[in-house]
């Protein structure tokens, strides 16, 4: 005898366990099944891990620098050990968060694998351990891994091989590092052991770190850590590996280097395999789920959101694609934007990006505008970032001056950038933007005076 | 004293409008209330009254020609008057706006505006207006001028002007300056933040559910074609026999035509043009099946006007062939293929398209392999012949030998009323009759 919902939901990561409270929220008899913790990659071994140990480096880079504040410090040192203690106590409180938010909205939650047996008229039938489950909807929401590339002498993660989830449960600070892949994650983990003293270095296949970024800020940042000690190889391609030996070809020149660990950070794979997809027919694009703007498969009920979609792998993306599926079902009419969605890299200093950049607007011919001023225009800036540098560049439509990218590289334009968001989701143009009053001082006014520089 | 007339301005997002018929020509004497001349909008077609007496001195468009609204249309006034001081672009030429006289009338084809907002600007009300939806208009910023209020004479209450409200979309900056303009209406709803009206929502059809299906206005042409259609099958008592008739004499007669034509031979007579050769041959002999069922009589033609189906990319299209008993098979090939040419290129003389124009009309599908079908009559015409592919059937060949002939399907849809069905299929057995024994000198 199976029990039956209105939604099954597969992935407890921040797709799955949006829908499920909005969905209990809107009175549906939700089910969701998550094999591991709940919170997914992103609480787990993702975006809160990284950003408690980012903020323990960055306190320690403080300290380091306080004396330029008029701040002595004496022996400044830090514990890795307590830095990753803090960080599994961090994860293990919003993880319980997560859980306490079920409970509230009356989830069902299912701790086991999930598997799809098939579709029929009375529903979807899922088997999660003991229970049957037939189900209305159903929404995949199974995320995604760490890709290895197919590089000759990569062996599997484990010891010397680390992908994020490696990374993250290290005893010890390694003295040396080697990160395969110059995107958001190779960077964030760079930044982290670079502050505590690592040799960190990475090789990057494409002509830039931060492939989708402004570019101009992208080369900035590299810059800016090349100083800090970080070692870039661009336009560099891995031929092979060998014990602690990375091996790669960097203009047409064979190099190699030597790492106690080495990171792989290339790109991220869709789980589509291993739980019963194929037994309803559920159609794959480009590795991952397709979907139409309504985060429909298709099959009729069949929904799928975050990164099992393949593209837009971000956790914001994937809560608000799981919000639209909710949406649809309890009967408000929604689908998924793109435009707008930001992209954060928690590097010291932070890099913020939504919208086009110049290169993507190049790249499909829009016609824009763009101004740009240094953070330093911002007096909160100065005030707190002694010696510090960065930039903002607003990009607006050339007939009608609407924002359509807005690009940040400063602290803490993490916290800013959401506005430009959502001057781009209500395609707000120069004049209306004039027209907003930005708190004083605040490192938010850069985008303000950028506005105001075109 | 000439007066001008303009092309209406139907809505506030048209820009123009097609003329689609003009019923005066220069010359012409009108009266006040007579149409003018048919415009339609994407949405609407409408018909242009003339607004005084007098003669139609010019016409400064076509029909066809797509004219910007409020631009002179056409001069009425006393003969030997000049119109030239009216001709749009000549430096004289202004928009009148003296044109309040000229009224506007939408023909019952004509839908109303998507939003049904109750601003029409033409039909303003008294203008008088309750204190609570004075204050909600002036909060809301709705000019309430021009509204026509549904209170105690015209009166504007609130709900008018929350109706108003509701009307109005949330639309973005971008969006509001981009449809301010290029002159385009927003939706009710649209794909941005809480359903706002966004940029690409203006030039996106049904932007909510664009995924699923997307509304396209009918064209005036499908329109027409529906309405008959409709018409016909709501309005006679039509329904149809089908027949075979032996196609070998047919076909051989095509090789023939097809090896004169390789060696020289100026006209190419098709499969179908045989078949409406021998129509019209049956046709002079079954003059009850020429005809037009008027209600209350019957109209037998004297001559034989063959309407033919066409199929067009903006339609179907069934023009007539004038006097087709007076033509040799060439000349009916001929004029055949010409007719179908005109169509597709849209230069039909339109009198030809008209239902009465033709006396029967034949509808060939056997090109696409349709084995059978039920053509529909044209009305007013007594029937129409469906010609359908040819294939092969077994026939007793006498002595008890059996084989395999090629036969070509007739379908004869008929109106009961004015025939009936001994003599239907009679008609229709004359014309395999005539299918059969085909002849003509190449």
């Amino acid at each position: 005898m199976s029990t039956t919902f209105d939604l099954a939901i597969i992935g407890g990561g921040p797709a799955g366990y949006v829908a499920a409270e909005r969905a209990g929220q809107k009175g549906l008899k939700v089910v969701l099944i998550e094999k591991g913790e709940l919170g997914g990659v992103c609480l787990n071994e993702g975006c809160i891990p990284t950003k408690t140990l980012l903020y323990s480096a960055k306190l320690y880079d403080n300290a380091l620098g306080s004396s330029k504040y008029g701040v002595d410090t004496k022996e400044v040192t830090f514990d890795f050990s307590k830095m990753m203690a803090r960080k599994q106590k961090v994860v293990k409180k919003l993880v319980g968060g997560v859980g306490m938010k079920m409970k509230e909205h009356h989830v069902e939650v299912i701790k086991s694998a999930a598997f799809i047996k098939g579709r029929s008229a009375a529903g979807i039938e899922i088997t999660a351990g003991d229970t049957e489950i037939l189900a209305t909807n159903l929404l995949i929401c199974t995320g995604s891994e760490a890709f290895l590339p197919p590089i000759p002498g990569l062996g599997a993660p484990g010891e010397l091989i680390l992908t994020n989830r490696e990374i993250l449960e290290l005893k010890e600070r390694p003295d040396s590092l080697v990160i395969i892949g110059g995107g958001v994650i190779g960077l964030e983990f760079a930044s982290f052991f670079n502050s505590l003293g690592t040799k960190v270095t990475i090789i990057e296949m494409l002509d830039e770190i931060l492939t989708g970024m402004d570019l101009e800020m992208s080369t900035m940042l590299r810059q800016m850590y090349t100083k800090k000690g970080i070692t870039f190889n661009i336009s560099a391609k891995v031929t092979e590996v060998k014990g602690n030996e990375v091996f790669f070809e960097k203009n047409g020149k064979k190099e190699s280097i030597t790492g106690e660990k080495i990171l792989v950070s290339v790109g991220r794979k869709a789980n589509t395999a291993g739980f019963g997809l194929e037994n309803i027919g559920v159609e794959l694009y480009r590795g991952g789920i397709k979907v139409d703007e309504k985060m429909r498969t298709n099959v009729p009920n069949v929904f799928a959101a975050g990164d099992v979609t393949g593209f837009s792998l971000l956790a914001h993306t994937a809560s608000r694609e799981g919000e639209v599926v909710v949406n649809n079902l309890t009967g408000r009419a929604d689908r998924m934007r793109y435009n707008a969605i930001p992209g954060v890299v928690y590097t010291n200093p932070e890099f913020s990006g939504v919208g086009y950049t110049e290169e993507s607007a190049k790249a499909q011919n829009i016609e824009y505008r763009v101004a740009k001023l240094p953070m330093a225009f911002a007096g909160r800036f100065i005030a707190e970032n002694e010696g510090g540098s960065g930039l903002c560049k607003v990009l607006v439509g050339a007939k009608y001056g609407e924002v359509i990218g807005v690009h940040m590289l400063g602290n803490p334009s993490g916290e800013i950038i959401y506005g430009a968001s959502m001057a781009i989701e209500m395609e707000m143009t120069l004049k209306e933007m004039e027209e907003v009053v930005f708190p004083h001082p605040t490192v938010s006014e850069i985008f303000k005076e950028t506005i105001f520089s075109f | 004293m000439a007066t001008v007339v303009i092309m209406p301005k139907q809505g506030q997002s048209v820009e123009s409008c097609i003329i689609t018929e003009w019923n005066k020509k220069k010359g012409d004497q009108v009266t006040k209330g007579e149409i003018l001349f048919a415009y339609e909008t994407d949405k609407a077609s409408f018909e242009e009254e003339a607004a005084v007496d007098g003669i139609l001195l010019e016409l400064f468009y076509e029909a066809g020609d797509e004219v910007p609204v409020l631009t002179n249309v056409c001069v009425i006034g006393a003969a030997g008057e000049s119109a030239d001081a009216y001709r749009p672009g000549g430096t004289a030429a202004k928009s009148v706006e003296s044109s309040e006289t000229i009224v506007k009338k939408e023909t019952t084809t004509a839908k109303t505006e998507e939003l049904a907002i109750k601003t029409v600007i033409q039909e303003a009300g008294t203008g008088a207006i309750s204190p609570r939806a004075k204050i909600l208009a002036d909060k809301e910023g709705i000019l309430t001028a021009g509204l026509s209020g549904t209170g105690p004479k015209g009166r504007i209450i609130e709900q008018d002007v929350l109706a108003v409200i509701a009307c109005n979309p949330k639309t973005t900056p971008l969006a509001k300056k981009i449809a301010g303009k290029e002159q385009l209406q927003p939706a009710s709803t649209g794909s941005g933040l809480g359903g706002s009206v966004t940029a690409k929502d203006l030039t996106t059809p049904n932007p909510v559910y664009s995924n699923d299906f997307e509304i396209k206005k009918l064209s005036n042409m499908r329109k027409m074609i529906a309405k008959a259609m409709l018409n016909s099958l709501q309005n006679s008592a039509q329904l149809t026999h089908h027949l075979g008739a032996d196609a070998r004499r047919m076909l051989e007669l095509r090789r023939k035509v097809k090896k004169a034509n390789d060696n020289g031979y100026p006209v190419n007579i098709t499969i179908n043009d045989m078949v409406c050769f021998a129509v019209v041959k049956a046709l002079r002999k079954f003059p009850q099946a020429n005809g037009h069922f008027l209600g209350d009589s019957v109209k037998y033609f004297n001559k034989i006007h063959l309407g033919v189906a066409v199929d067009t990319d903006r339609g179907l299209m069934v023009p007539a062939i004038r006097n087709a008993d007076d033509l040799s098979i060439q000349g009916l090939s001929n004029q055949m293929r010409e007719i179908a040419v005109s169509c597709r290129k849209g230069a039909i003389n339109p009198e030809l398209l008209s239902s009465e124009a033709a006396s029967f009309t034949v509808s060939n599908l056997g090109n696409y392999g349709v084995e059978m079908f039920t053509p529909v009559i044209n009305l007013p015409q007594v029937g129409i012949l469906g010609v359908n592919t040819i294939v092969p059937r077994p026939k007793d060949l006498g002595d008890g030998v059996y084989g395999f002939v090629p036969f070509i399907g007739l379908s004869l849809t008929y109106d009961h009323q004015a025939l009936d069905g001994g003599e239907a299929t009679r008609f229709l057995k004359q014309i395999a009759i005539e299918i059969e024994n085909l002849e003509f000198e190449l």
